[in-house]
């Protein structure tokens, strides 16, 4: 094609709306290069037509360009604002959170040890105070068998065992004839068989006549193996026997352990 | 207008500054094809800007060894906006959009961009053919190949390229003189 077909063609108008296939415009981008002539007459229809449209453009706001402007920012801020906030602050916030609920946990679990020794702390006081009560009581015991073995009111008699039964057994008694009160003290006693128990029994010599006093049993416990009784008959001797679990009416002479008299 | 390559190939390497000089030299007339389509100028604003914002975006796309650098804002330009014009959303709002072309818009608009030249073009324009009219307003304005403005108005395919030149140089002595 020669420089004046070219330009005749109309392919150029063509080339500048953008309605040319591909091959054509490829021809005419040669023929642009080739000759300074057709980059020209190019030149002036591109012209014209972007004239064209500009006379028909409504006016141009400035807000437009500056919309435009701030966008393509944005999208570079956002991208360093993005590294950024990667590398220091977003860091640093969750180092802290993690930093907190770390403290948080320690601080649970020291609420939860110090309550846990509070209740064993409680416990305990509880157990000392029972066992501070046990003593007192006790204690009080103790004092009132003493004051017995100091009274004046009190004589003090050393029964021994029967030879026959129990030949190195033998029980003290404290006995107030006035008021009817014994205090016996079982120390010398062997332990009790299962199922068996101790009865005292108060006796008269002529006729022989044995009233029961009671039992060596809990109920009647004053201290360390220490038993009280009280209203009984005057008696002239104390017997104990070894009886079934609830005591007799009678005293089974075959297990008498203890006897002695107390009128002297 | 010689092209000014020298300002594409520093904006497709990220300079603001040449961006901002090719906004200026090419914004006012792409704006002009935009508003022959959508007919509507706030439409017409906000999708102006998208299509400088693609071509920021897209700026590496373009090589100035292939193609106007005018021709391929004008395909970005035409195609953004009759995107736009096939949503929903705009079909609803508005009928009648191909019958408008460019020289309707210069008769009914009383705001006519601030160019001295306008009022003297709006003059010359008016006084183009019909024919020329409809062949300038689809081919350019449009963006319709050959082949579819062939069948449009009715013209063998071979005739399109000459009417068109014929068209294109009445305006030129009217609009360059």
């Amino acid at each position: 094609m020669t420089l004046e077909e070219i330009i005749e063609s109309g392919k150029l108008e063509m080339y500048v709306c953008g309605a040319l296939p591909p091959d054509e415009a490829l021809e005419v981008e040669n023929a642009i290069e080739t000759y300074p002539e057709v980059k020209r007459e190019t030149e002036l229809i591109e012209e014209s037509l972007l004239q064209l449209a500009e006379t028909v453009s409504p006016p141009l706001q400035v807000m437009v360009w500056t919309n435009i402007l701030n966008a393509i920012r944005n999208i570079k801020t956002i991208d360093k604002s993005k590294v950024r906030k990667l590398n220091l602050p977003a860091i640093i916030g969750w180092a802290a959170a993690i930093v907190f609920m770390g403290g948080i946990m320690w601080m649970l679990k020291q609420t939860n040890d110090l309550n846990n020794s509070l209740r064993v702390t409680t416990t305990e006081n509880t157990v000392l105070k029972e066992e501070k009560n046990k003593v007192e009581t006790q204690l009080a015991e103790s004092s009132e068998v003493l004051d017995v073995l100091r009274s004046k009111d009190y004589q003090s008699y050393t029964l021994p065992g029967n030879q026959a039964v129990a030949p190195d057994a033998f029980a003290k008694v404290y006995l107030n004839k006035k008021e009817s009160v014994a205090y016996i003290d079982t120390k010398g006693l062997p332990i009790p068989p299962r199922g068996k128990v101790y009865q005292v029994w108060s006796l008269k010599m002529e006729p022989l006549t044995p009233t029961s006093v009671g039992l060596i049993s809990p109920e009647n416990l004053k201290g360390d193996g220490i038993y009280k009784f009280v209203d009984f008959p005057d008696p002239e001797a104390f017997g104990i026997t070894l009886e079934p679990a609830g005591g007799s009416k009678t005293p089974t002479l075959s297990q008498l352990y203890i006897l002695g008299k107390v009128n002297i | 207008m010689e092209q000014p390559d020298d300002l594409i190939i520093a904006m497709q390497n990220g300079d603001e500054k040449a961006f901002s000089r090719l906004y200026s030299m090419y914004s006012q007339a792409i704006y002009g094809i935009i508003y022959s389509i959508v007919l509507d100028e706030k439409i017409a604003e906000e999708l102006l800007q998208d299509v400088f914002i693609k071509v920021w975006n897209n700026a590496k796309t373009y090589s100035v060894n292939k193609g106007r650098f005018f021709t391929w804002l004008l395909n970005i330009a035409r195609n953004t906006a009759i995107d736009a014009t096939r949503s929903k959303a705009f079909k609803n709002s508005r009928k009648n959009l191909s019958t408008t072309n460019f020289v309707d818009i210069l008769s009914s608009s009383d705001s006519l961009n601030k160019k001295t030249n306008a009022i003297g073009i709006k003059k010359f324009v008016n006084a183009l053919k019909p024919a020329c009219i409809k062949i300038i307003d689809l081919l350019y304005f449009k963006g319709y190949t050959q082949a579819e403005a062939s069948k449009t108005l009715e013209i063998p395919l071979g005739t399109i390229k000459t009417r068109n030149r014929t068209c294109i140089k009445d305006l030129r002595v009217m609009i360059l003189g």
